[in-house]
């Protein structure tokens, strides 16, 4: 019986001992199909790991539909992972206290605004990794084959699109590459790009949170602008159904599309091998500005979002080593690595002017875009919520670039969504 | 004589063999609807849980998707079920009667059944692509170009195509059963049809189909139930869209459950409950109508 008693206590010590020198953090992202990011992120934990030998992080990748269900169930159920993908539209996890409170990280090392943006009645809850502007991406070869001179400050008007649009279809090219079919977003940069600047800063937000009415007249001469483009046979035919991933194929590779029009993201995907669905090493990519507004108050306007952030469950029983975590991206050395690997703006302070590699001159033009640039902070379906949220996707990312609802159909239905 | 101890009922075996079918049935199917209809009365949060009496119901009377996705639905489980089992006993027949090549059409049209729903929505949502999709290809290469669509990229037409596609999926299933209420049918009854002059339509519309009619009604039963739940198949081709065209009330439940940016359970424990009530309502008037009035005999 005593020998047992040793035996049990001896056990019982081996097993403490060995709880205590190893965490075990879960980590759950988003990010599965892009090989990039999930490079750059497991380099993080690697050197996360090796800088606390005590803490283990167990990563679980995911696509982001996939990911956000599991989170769901998982956050109502207790069983959600120590630190988790989000990003910054998912009010509902700082509604119910999901989070942890993230001030103890070096917030000094974040853009303000991307702080701001994750910040919910004074707290900052996210970790802004990625942030993205909405750029026209264009085929140079092919502009220049339709004998589309990109302006000196990189921004067509709303009539030089047009013509654009006319050359390419004459020519049996489609003039921009977006596909709706797995993205409630991507369709909606049109009407969006072109209501920020129309309207400005301040009275766009008044209209995405239902102050201004979608009836105002430039609002709805505005949608007739990006009406008149889709009309001219802007997007793909298979506009509704292209997946995201496809609508990057579809512009760079197999038919080919004059431009696209997407988040800063694009190089994530685009800058992989080819053999992984990037873009040919020797394609003519560049960058303009989103077409110029007629009567607009603000052309320099364009929306700014974070995207990507991590986040820590408000039950870790790992705190301390959550918070270490994420602190670990809030360094100017992390952004470097992120900006030069991953291709992307971050919320992380960097300077994009050393930004090295291969891929300097890409960071160049993207920097072009955003000389003199003001910028909203935030998509609509990140600044929307519930109904006008949902009529939003619906009609903008859909049906309007799609052409199966009228400008007048779709503001009724968007000032109906409000009341 | 019988003993006290004979009188008794063996509870003990009564309940070892009641038990365990009690206790799935109570917890994976009596406690999710009584919860599901509990839910629907509060507003139902990670942490926490509010009463909010008929609130819930009020804002679902209100909401003009979900009467949409009513709509969608209903119409998909009206239509559906009457495509299919009709497609099912024209095939049926045909497999009865011998066609050449019946053993091969036999699987063949009954394959599709064994595909799941993501598969066949995968498979088709290639078939409606709109440039180099099956269906537009064979359109234009029958010199039918005008007829060309985006087949589940344009609201007037997505849920007609969707509904193809579940008619497509599920006529083999019904053809087999049918088939088999074909075979089983009295040949004494078909040869006197015969031995009187009676003609294969005459046959048909006064023998076999009023001698097939119960099995007739039950796949059309069985089909419409199926229809009312309708998710995958929506989910993988079109998510509801465009403009909530293809939205169905599980697929609307799935979006207020976990796509909306909330936790709360409640409201769409509201739609559920709703739909159950509906479903259930609707299974009751339909084996009313469809029951049995006179019995068969032959």
């Amino acid at each position: 019986m005593r020998i047992l008693k040793i035996v049990f206590s001896l056990l019982l010590l081996a097993f403490a001992s060995s709880a205590m020198a190893q965490v075990k953090l879960t980590f759950w992202s988003h990010w599965a199909a892009e090989k990039i990011k999930r490079d750059y992120v497991e380099d993080a934990i690697r050197r996360f790991e090796a800088a606390n030998p005590g803490v283990k992080i167990e990563a679980q990748w995911y696509e982001k539909t996939a990911l956000y269900a599991s989170l769901k169930t998982a956050l109502r159920a207790g069983t959600a992972p120590d630190i988790f993908y989000a990003e910054p539209d998912q009010f509902e996890y700082m509604e119910n206290g999901l989070l942890l409170d993230l001030s103890p990280v070096n917030w000094a090392a974040v853009e303000p605004w991307a702080k701001e943006i994750w910040s919910y009645k004074g707290k900052p809850y996210g970790m802004p990794l990625e942030a993205a502007t909405v750029e026209l991406y264009y085929n140079k070869k092919t502009l220049a084959d339709l004998g589309v001179k990109v302006p000196s400050n990189l921004q067509l008007d709303a009539a030089g699109m047009t013509d654009l649009v006319k050359r390419a279809r004459a020519k049996n090219i489609t003039p921009m590459s977006i596909g709706v079919g797995d993205r409630p977003y991507p369709g909606a940069y049109l009407a969006h790009e072109a209501l920020l600047k129309k309207l400005g800063v301040k009275e766009y937000d008044d209209l995405l949170k239902g102050k201004l009415s979608w009836s105002d007249t430039r609002v709805t001469d505005t949608l007739n602008v990006v009406r008149g483009w889709t009309a001219a046979g802007l997007l793909p035919t298979t506009f509704t159904t292209l997946k995201l991933g496809e609508s990057h194929l579809y512009f760079h590779t197999n038919p080919g599309a004059a431009t696209m029009l997407i988040g800063s993201w694009y190089p994530s995907r685009a800058f992989n091998p080819v053999d992984q669905g990037g873009q040919p090493k020797d394609f003519p990519l560049g960058i303009m500005k989103f077409p110029s507004i007629p009567g607009a108050v603000c052309n320099e306007c364009r929306t700014l979002s974070v995207g990507g952030s991590y986040v820590a469950n408000a039950a870790t029983k790992h705190p301390k080593e959550a918070i270490a975590f994420l602190n670990s991206f809030a360094n100017p050395a992390a952004a470097a690595r992120w900006l030069e690997n991953v291709l992307v703006q971050t919320g992380i302070k960097a300077d994009y002017s050393k930004v090295g590699g291969p891929h300097a001159g890409y960071f160049k033009e993207l920097g072009a875009t955003s000389e003199g640039a003001k910028f909203y902070f935030g998509q609509p379906i990140q600044v929307m919520q519930g109904k006008p949220k949902e009529v939003f996707t619906q009609v903008f990312n859909n049906a309007f670039p799609a052409g199966t609802i009228s400008v007048e159909d779709a503001v009724k239905q968007m000032n109906a969504a409000y009341k | 004589m019988v003993t006290a101890r004979a009188d008794r009922q063996p509870w003990g075996a009564i309940i070892a063999f009641l038990l365990p079918a009690f206790t799935v049935y109570t917890g994976l199917t009596a406690y999710p609807v009584l919860r599901t209809f509990w839910n629907s009365f509060h507003k139902v949060l990670p942490r926490s849980e509010e009463f909010l009496g008929l609130a819930n119901y009020t804002a679902l009377a209100q909401d003009d998707i979900f009467w949409r996705a009513v709509l969608n639905t209903f119409t998909w489980a009206c239509i559906s079920p009457l495509v299919e089992v009709g497609i099912a006993l024209l095939l049926a027949l045909a497999l009865y009667a011998r066609i050449p090549g019946a053993r091969f059409f036999r699987v063949a049209w009954f394959t599709p059944v064994l595909m799941s729903y993501v598969v066949v929505g995968i498979v088709w949502a290639w078939m409606y692509n709109y440039d180099w999709g099956a269906v537009n290809a064979l359109l234009r290469f029958l010199g039918l170009g005008n007829f060309v669509q985006a087949w589940i990229g344009d609201p007037k037409i997505a849920l007609p195509s969707l509904i193809f596609v579940t008619s497509w999926m599920w006529a083999g299933f019904n053809m087999v059963v049918l088939l088999a209420a074909l075979h089983s049918l009295p040949s004494e009854v078909i040869e006197a049809a015969e031995l009187d002059n009676c003609g294969w339509g005459a046959k048909l519309w006064h023998i076999i189909i009023p001698l097939v009619k119960p099995t007739l009604l039950n796949l059309l039963v069985l089909s419409f139930i199926g229809k009312m739940k309708i998710f995958d198949l929506v989910w993988i081709t079109t998510q509801g869209g465009p403009l909530w065209s293809t939205e169905t009330v599980s697929t609307y439940v799935y979006k207020r459950a976990f796509e909306w940016t909330s936790f709360d359970l409640g409201y769409p424990s509201t739609i559920a409950a709703v739909w159950f009530v509906f479903v259930l309502a609707a299974v009751l008037t339909l084996t009313w109508l469809f029951r049995q009035r006179d019995k068969l005999e032959y």
